[in-house]
């Protein structure tokens, strides 16, 4: 193109001179009419590609540049092979240089000096900080046991080096590493009971390829900024949208069609949705067959599966039994593949008589007449009194779902986020999986949430030697064990007495954080690592600051694209900061100074190779291909779940990093899609099949007592409780925390917009300001998660109200963060009073000027 | 020791995605923006913030809701609920009412057909606020106030007292790279390109989406264009 | 035939002002200088930090400076109209106030212009208009005029006592003489004058209401009645303001003219305001009767919004009130009742230009959520930011500008005391 840069460049001439221009107002350049335009970009230092991962699922590649060892700009460095990834990144992302040098930036290590939680610290030395945690950890191993001590250090995928050293270090010492992906309420559990799985989600852009997307209970437009385009790509190509969301959501605002949900409905909906296909007949009874547990026969005395060993005496316990309609008899079946023997044709319904080995004889039922039993109650009537939807509409959408082929249902956090969450996601799977639409592009039923994903095997560096980290599920930290708890949970003999927190402002994103702080009173060390001053951090003892993903080496992933990616310093430790790896080597090497030169003696680099080393979707993934920018991980492409079980018909599941198959396949004694649950605690809570509860909170803080549902979904201006003090976006939002109101709502309770206003329940209350907006649900509230408390009028945050009942469903097994106990945050009852006049609109109370602003507002 | 141009210094395959589209020998630089597109992010916002060192309390660029409040949807009478956004920043209109009226030219039309500010002839009168009816000039009342990171971004701050605005990026152009706002637009949203070439892609979409320009009626001819919506098809 | 006999300078009225400045005329000037002394502190404060220790930002641009702007280019009317109209159609009744009407004119126009300058981000770079005037701008047109209209004014001021300081002695009259030819000199001039003055004052009063009249962005502002409606109210003001000082000169002793002038003055001034309101009632209906959004808001926040008040004291106040009290031939006799209505009329053009800041500014063209960026950081909670956008604005002026304010009108009234001490302004009369 040199004809048009040669006129481009003309502009530069006049631009040399803008700088003396600058310097003297009124100079010979303005007097000879000679123009100062901006020239060229002023010069930087460096530009360094790293990749932006908190706790977001984003993990987008971004450039920082930096001038004079300050950060002075990041921008998405939409360098991704596939380019429809470009450009990853958001309004969050590229303002974090506002964190990193910002207010709240944590500089050097603090020692508590007044009472927890007063904020009262002194700054002190590394020597002094580190020798301190070291001798404390010490004595509460020595005196409790090394599993006393907790280490909380969230989900993985955002920076497999330093999140895996807190696995290493808990390995090396016998400290008990917590949960994330149960504790954040990400676990699906509905995934690990149907398909054996922690999840299994499409790569974002396979949405593209989607003819219907139904999204229920997500609103990627807000909560997945970088991947939302594929929706409207897909819409491009002229597929429908349709949402399901009790508030009108941005994505909502998007979507063909809006399905105003009550909360805690979904599985109802889905239920209905089920049954109007199956009786329109549109359900794929093939792929039901093949792949599903619906042939196998359920013995109707006992409830559970017909095995082999039934029988036939020597037959074995692992086999299953269908009704063979050719033979007119029962057949086996195995689970080292899937499909039928051949020749075999499988009926789904009926009751059977079947003889036993001991001659008897006993009535079996396909699993999927036990499914229809259920399916039977939800008819679109039905739904549309428990969802208050009308039923006309369920049908036109059932209709339009099974007719679009493929049509991907996409849930999120919203509908998850229950304590029978797994309900709901067992309901869409069925869903999904009676039309056929597992395991095809554009098709699937992927729950987006956390990033929780590991996606190669790390073994190599966070079990050391071999030797596993002891896992237990935060939750029992938070509320202590439960009598229902699994037995294989190695929770500690004498209870915890130490908390090692990172990565997470686990005091504000916790839930119950009432029920917390009692926990907390009674532990006699909190040490928090950071690199901001979170209320968590005010709660330490003591306080350590970390370095940023700026500012140290990492590996990130995440489930919403397939690319491994690095993230390299673009600048020196801000301040004394050091990264988790560095604090836990000094700390391990006071304590236990052998152990350190054996094992902790390792560079980020050399931790990475040591991954990178174990092959699988890494294979050949080498450094220095990472320092150059995005590799794609060895998967299919698109990047689809269950590929090898509906091509190659593989047994169900397939393996969950990091567990073992085997620890995952104990969910599945089928090897196949299991709709009927035959353990005895699905059976006794009537959970067999799915099925539909009402929200827990009814009951337990009671609806009538507390009228409103409280949604507390993730906000488009934060990554949970990061950016809360991100000035750029305050001024765009206000920087208070807005309770959503209906007004209808508000006007009951005699509450105007701006006022202040106290939402309380049996566990906590907060203040905070009411917003009136005709997009929130009469009947329930939204206060969107993670403001941090001192932006509250009053209280924790929004966690004072949340719940932490945990569901004996999600301890019939037990594999970290894959059948676990999973929290419902959006499961809560509250009730709200006006409290005062508050603010009015946000910018009328900033003073500065008589001016009044209308209305910005926290999204 | 800063002495490197941040394009020179992008990785290759940033480079590459940020080049700009060969313009014609005389170009008239516009943008779209595609309304059904927008996520109400922010994201053209804050990096054009970052990009051009705009000190808090000022915004070049904003993204403004078509609602009730910032994120909140307009319900109309039949009770039916609506949200969509629009991004505003200056747009560089062809028959420009802040040129006209700056009465020593500080304003103008320069490279492109974009509309410049000389901020070392900008005598401060704000006649040039008055006469632009988009809103999207905004004046140094006051000595730069900035977050604790200090000087951000890629051009020189401006002198209090002077008027400024959206430059189009004019520092990013002169290295063939489109603007920072346009590079960002995580919905792809924002489309930048050369209006006088009918074959560029900013010309065929605003021909084939039919793209509007805001306030049309007052003849300002703006080179931004509004792309419409897709019809939604409720079930 | 040979010209009327002109009357020779009278003693009396010739004779030096008073030898020793009076105590209470000391106290006055010494309040003045206070409030200049204050007005340019407090300019220089805000050269110092900037515009924004004003209340004027993004949100609402112009303010107190281009107001007082506005009201003075209309107070300046006054005096070429009178001593124009005086020459033009021999409205002989005038003479007695000419001089004291020019003299208002000069003080008027030049604090027009000064308060252009607080008004300025860079007011060093005011050389800027001439280095690299831009035509097409009406600002440029404006300062012009403004500099034209003072020249014009100030020749005038010159003309009408240059006889007499010559009489006097006085260094002012620049050398020239009293002889026959000279008056008579004089009389050709002012005739000369008063046919460039009248057209001189239109521009002048038009060219400042296409600062605003032109501006498409600006519906309220956008009407082609904009220029008469400046000429009217300009014509109200001005009279009125000339009235007022004529009184306030006679009441002083130095100056001398019968009650006879004053319902005289005083009818004209009803019948200025008549047009005046006429004209604004043409416009706010045009602007009403489609109901067109735009122009349909401002009206309605007129009639309805927030701005009542201010509005019912411009028309109700300003305009009927006075309308009123002078439409009465018997009232008109009073010349306190003339000074009253004279002086309500001022303080309701001053409302009305206040108003047709308030409309046009208060809320911006595009008013959709979050609005307008403030343009500066606003205090939110703990060390954030608040909201820096808003969709609609109430402007106060804040201390700083009343105190420029002040210290400007301070000058006016300081520059008019010094003149009206000095400069004989007492025509000769006739017999
Ligand atoms: N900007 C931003 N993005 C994020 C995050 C963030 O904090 N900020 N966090 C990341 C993480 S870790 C996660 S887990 C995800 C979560 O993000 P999402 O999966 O989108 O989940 P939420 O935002 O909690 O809720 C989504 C929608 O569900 C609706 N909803 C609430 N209750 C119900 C219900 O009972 N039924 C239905 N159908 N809908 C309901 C809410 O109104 C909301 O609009 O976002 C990720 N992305
Ligand atoms: N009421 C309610 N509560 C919720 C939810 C909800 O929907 N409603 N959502 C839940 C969900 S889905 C999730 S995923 C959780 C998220 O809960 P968290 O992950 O705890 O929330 P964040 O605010 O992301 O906290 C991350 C913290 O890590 C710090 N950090 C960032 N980088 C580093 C680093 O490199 N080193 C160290 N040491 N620290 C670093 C940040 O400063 C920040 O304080 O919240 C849960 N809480
Ligand atoms: S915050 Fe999340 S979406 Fe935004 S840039 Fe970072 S990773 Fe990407
Ligand atoms: S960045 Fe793109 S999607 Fe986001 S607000 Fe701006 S234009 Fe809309
Ligand atoms: S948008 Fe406003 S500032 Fe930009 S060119 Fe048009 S009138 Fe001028
Ligand atoms: S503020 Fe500056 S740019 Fe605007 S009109 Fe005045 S001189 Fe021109
Ligand atoms: S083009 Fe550049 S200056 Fe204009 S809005 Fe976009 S980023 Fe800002
Ligand atoms: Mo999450």
């Amino acid at each position: 193109m040199p004809l048009s840069r040669r006129r481009l460049l003309k502009g530069v001439a006049a631009a040399a001179g803008t700088a003396a221009a600058g310097a003297a107002g009124l100079t010979a350049e303005t007097v000879l009419g000679g123009r100062n335009e901006p020239g060229r970009s002023l010069p930087v230092d460096r530009v360094v590609r790293t990749t932006c991962s908190p706790n977001c699922t984003g993990s987008c590649g971004q450039l920082a540049f930096v001038r004079d060892g300050t950060i002075v700009k990041i921008q998405q460095a939409a360098d991704y092979p596939d380019a429809v990834y470009n450009p990853r990144g958001c309004m969050k992302g590229i303002s974090y240089h506002l964190l990193v040098h910002g207010a709240d930036r944590l500089q050097r290590p603090l020692i508590r000096t007044g009472e927890r939680g007063s904020g009262e610290f002194r700054e002190a030395s590394w020597d002094e900080a580190l020798d301190l945690v070291a001798t404390r950890l010490a004595a509460i191993g020595e005196q409790f046991g090394w599993d006393s001590i907790h280490v909380f250090g969230q989900v993985p995928g955002s920076g497999y080096v330093h999140k895996g050293a807190n696995y290493r270090a808990c390995a090396l010492l016998g400290m008990t590493h917590g949960t994330s992906f149960d504790f954040n309420g990400d676990l699906p559990m509905g995934m690990p009971i149907t398909f054996g799985v922690q999840n299994a989600e499409h790569e974002a852009k396979d949405w593209a390829n989607s003819r219907l997307l139904l999204l229920v209970g997500a609103n990627p437009v807000d909560t997945r900024i970088p991947d939302a385009h594929f929706l409207w790509d897909a819409a491009e190509q002229g597929a429908r949208i349709v949402v399901v969301d009790p508030t009108f959501s941005a994505t909502a605002s998007k979507a063909d069609d809006w399905l105003a949900v009550k909360p805690g409905t979904d599985a109802a909906l889905g239920l209905a949705l089920c049954a109007q296909v199956w009786a329109d007949g549109a359900a794929d009874r093939d792929f039901l067959a093949t792949y599903t547990d619906a042939p196998l026969l359920v013995r109707s005395d006992s409830g559970v599966r017909l095995r082999e060993a039934d029988l036939r005496t020597g037959g074995s316990p692992a086999r299953f039994v269908v009704w063979d309609v050719k033979a007119n008899g029962p057949a086996i079946v195995g689970t080292e593949r899937l499909g039928m023997p051949a020749g075999v044709s499988p009926s789904l319904t009926g009751t059977r008589r079947v003889r036993l080995a001991d001659g008897s004889g006993v009535e079996a039922r396909p699993g999927w007449d036990l499914v229809l039993e259920e399916l039977a109650h939800w008819t679109p009537e039905r739904a549309a009194q428990v969802t208050e939807l009308p039923a006309e509409r369920i049908v036109r959408l059932a209709r339009a779902y099974a007719a679009a082929k493929p049509a991907a249902i996409l849930m999120g956090g919203g509908s998850n986020h229950w304590f029978h969450g797994d309900l709901t996601g067992r309901a869409f799977a069925l869903l999904a999986t009676m039309t056929g639409n597992i395991g095809r592009s554009g098709g699937g039923f992927s729950v987006y949430v956390g990033q929780y994903k590991v996606r190669l095997d790390w073994s190599a560096w966070t079990s050391p030697g071999g030797t596993k980290a002891h896992i237990v599920p935060s939750i029992y930290f938070v509320r202590g064990r439960t009598e229902t708890m699994h037995p294989s949970v190695p929770y500690p003999k004498q209870g915890f007495h130490g908390l090692v927190c990172t990565f997470a402002n686990m005091f504000v994103q916790a839930m119950d954080v009432n029920r917390l702080w009692q926990t907390l009173a009674g532990l006699d060390l909190i040490v928090v690592v950071d690199h901001q001053l979170t209320d968590t951090a005010k709660m330490a003892d003591i306080v350590l600051p970390a370095t940023t993903w700026y500012e140290k080496t990492d590996l990130a992933a995440t489930p919403l694209h397939p690319f491994l990616q690095l993230q390299q310093p673009a600048i020196p430790p801000v301040g004394e900061s050091r990264s988790e790896l560095a604090i836990w080597q000094e700390l391990v090497r006071r304590i236990a100074p052998a152990t350190y030169e054996q094992y902790m003696r390792l560079t980020e680099e050399q931790a990475i190779e040591l991954m990178l080393a174990k092959g699988g979707a890494a294979e050949g993934i080498t450094l220095e291909q990472l320092r150059a920018g995005p590799v794609r991980l060895k998967v299919p492409d698109p990047d689809i779940p269950f590929l090898d079980q509906i091509e190659k018909l593989v047994p169900f599941p397939p393996r969950s990093l990091p567990a073992t198959l085997e620890q995952t396949a104990a969910f599945l004694p089928t090897r196949r899609i299991e709709f009927y649950k035959e353990e005895v605690r699905f059976r006794d809570l009537g959970e067999a099949v799915p099925t539909w509860k009402p929200p827990h909170d009814d009951l337990v803080q009671g609806a009538s007592s507390h009228p409103l549902t409280l949604l507390s979904p993730h906000s488009k201006w934060r990554i949970h409780s990061t950016h809360s003090n991100n000035p750029w976006l305050a001024e765009i939002h206000g920087g208070r925390p807005f309770v959503l109101l209906a007004p209808a709502d508000a006007a009951a309770r005699s509450i105007s917009e701006g006022d202040e206003v106290e939402v309380f329940n049996g566990r906590g209350r907060l203040r905070a300001w009411a917003h009136l907006s005709p997009g929130a649900r009469p009947g329930s509230a939204t206060l969107h998660e993670g403001w941090w408390p001192r932006y509250f009028a009053a209280g924790k945050g929004v966690n004072e109200l949340t719940s932490s009942e945990v569901n004996p469903i999600h301890e019939v097994h037990f594999v970290a963060n894959m059948w676990s106990p999973s929290t419902g945050w959006k499961d809560c009852r509250v009730e709200i009073r006006r409290v005062g006049p508050g603010v009015g609109a946000p910018a009328a109370t900033t003073g500065a000027v008589p001016g009044g602003a209308e209305g910005p507002r926290d999204g | 020791m800063a002495d490197v141009s941040p394009v020179e210094a992008l990785p290759p395959a940033s480079r590459a995605y940020g080049e700009l589209e060969p313009p014609t020998a005389a170009p008239r630089f516009g943008m779209a923006v595609d309304t059904e597109r927008c996520l109400g992010c922010w994201t053209c916002a804050v990096i054009c913030k970052s990009e051009n060192d705009v000190p808090l309390g000022m915004w070049w660029n904003r993204v403004l809701t078509d609602g009730e409040a910032l994120d909140t949807p307009r319900q109309a009478a039949d009770g039916s609920l609506a949200l969509s956004f629009v991004p505003l920043s200056c747009q560089h209109c062809d028959n420009a009412p802040c040129t006209k009226v700056c009465p020593v030219g500080a304003t103008y039309h320069g490279e492109g057909g974009l509309v410049l500010m000389d901020q070392e002839r900008c005598i401060g009168c704000r006649y040039c606020m008055i006469a632009c009816p988009y809103g999207v000039r905004v004046f140094n009342w006051g000595r730069a106030e900035r977050p604790a990171v200090g000087e951000t971004g890629m051009v020189a701050a401006r002198p209090v007292g002077t008027m400024e605005k959206c430059t189009m990026c004019l520092h990013r152009l002169h290295d063939a790279q489109v603007p920072s706002c346009v590079w960002s637009c995580p919905a792809g949203a924002r489309i930048f390109g050369d209006l006088a070439d009918p074959s560029s892609r900013v010309s065929t979409l605003v021909r084939e989406r039919n793209g509007q320009r805001l306030l049309e009626e007052r003849g300002t001819e703006p080179k931004v264009y509004y792309l419409e919506p897709r019809r939604r098809r409720s079930l | 035939m040979s010209a009327p006999a002109l009357p020779r300078p009278t003693g009396r009225a010739m004779g030096p002002a008073r030898p020793r400045v009076d105590p209470r005329l000391a106290a006055w000037l010494a309040t003045l200088i206070a409030l200049m002394a204050a007005g340019g502190g407090a300019w220089l404060y805000q050269q110092w930090n900037g515009l924004r220790v004003t209340n004027m930002r993004n949100t609402f641009m112009w303010g107190n400076y281009i107001l007082f702007f506005m009201f003075f280019v209309g107070l300046s009317a006054g005096g070429l109209i009178v001593a124009s109209s005086g020459r033009l159609f021999g409205a002989t009744r005038f003479k007695p106030i000419v001089r004291v009407a020019v003299l208002e004119a000069t003080v008027a126009i030049t604090l027009a212009g000064t308060f252009i300058v607080p008004d300025l981000g860079r007011p060093e770079r005011l050389l800027h208009i001439f280095l690299f005037a831009n035509l097409t701008s009406p600002m440029v047109w404006d300062v012009t005029i403004v500099l034209l209209y003072l020249g014009l004014s100030a020749t005038y001021v010159w003309l009408y006592t240059r006889a007499d300081l010559a009489g006097r002695g006085s260094p002012l009259a620049l050398g020239t003489g009293t002889s026959e030819r000279a008056l008579r000199r004089d009389d050709r001039l002012k005739g000369a004058l008063a046919w460039v003055a009248l057209p001189a004052a239109i521009l002048l009063h038009s060219i400042t209401a296409w600062i605003f009249g032109l501006q498409i962005g600006r519906t309220f502002w956008y009407t082609a009645v904009m220029a008469p409606m400046f000429i009217a109210s300009a014509l109200v003001s001005g009279l009125a303001l000339v009235i007022l000082l004529a009184l306030a000169v006679r009441w002083a002793g130095r100056l001398r003219f019968d009650d006879g002038l004053v319902p005289y003055l005083g009818g004209l001034l009803a019948v200025f305001i008549a047009s005046e309101a006429f004209l604004l009632f043409a416009e706010l209906l045009t602007a009403a009767y489609p109901g067109a959004p735009a122009e349909g808001q401002a009206v309605t926040r007129l009639l309805a919004g927030p701005y009542l008040v201010p509005f019912l004291g411009e028309t109700a106040f300003g305009l009927l009130l006075p309308f009123a009290l002078l439409a009465s031939a018997r009232l008109r006799r009073y010349p306190a009742v003339v000074a009253l209505a004279a002086g309500i009329a001022v303080v309701g053009i001053f409302v009305h230009r206040l108003n047709l800041l308030l409309n046009a500014l208060s809320v911006p063209t595009i008013a959709l959520p979050p609005g307008l960026s403030i343009g500066v950081g606003q205090a939110g909670s703990v060390g954030l930011p608040g909201a820096a956008f808003a969709t609609s604005y109430w402007y106060l002026p804040s201390p700083v500008e009343w105190l420029v304010v002040g210290g400007v009108l301070a000058l006016g009234a300081f520059l008019f005391t010094v003149a009206a001490w000095y400069l004989p302004l007492q025509e000769p009369d006739h017999h």
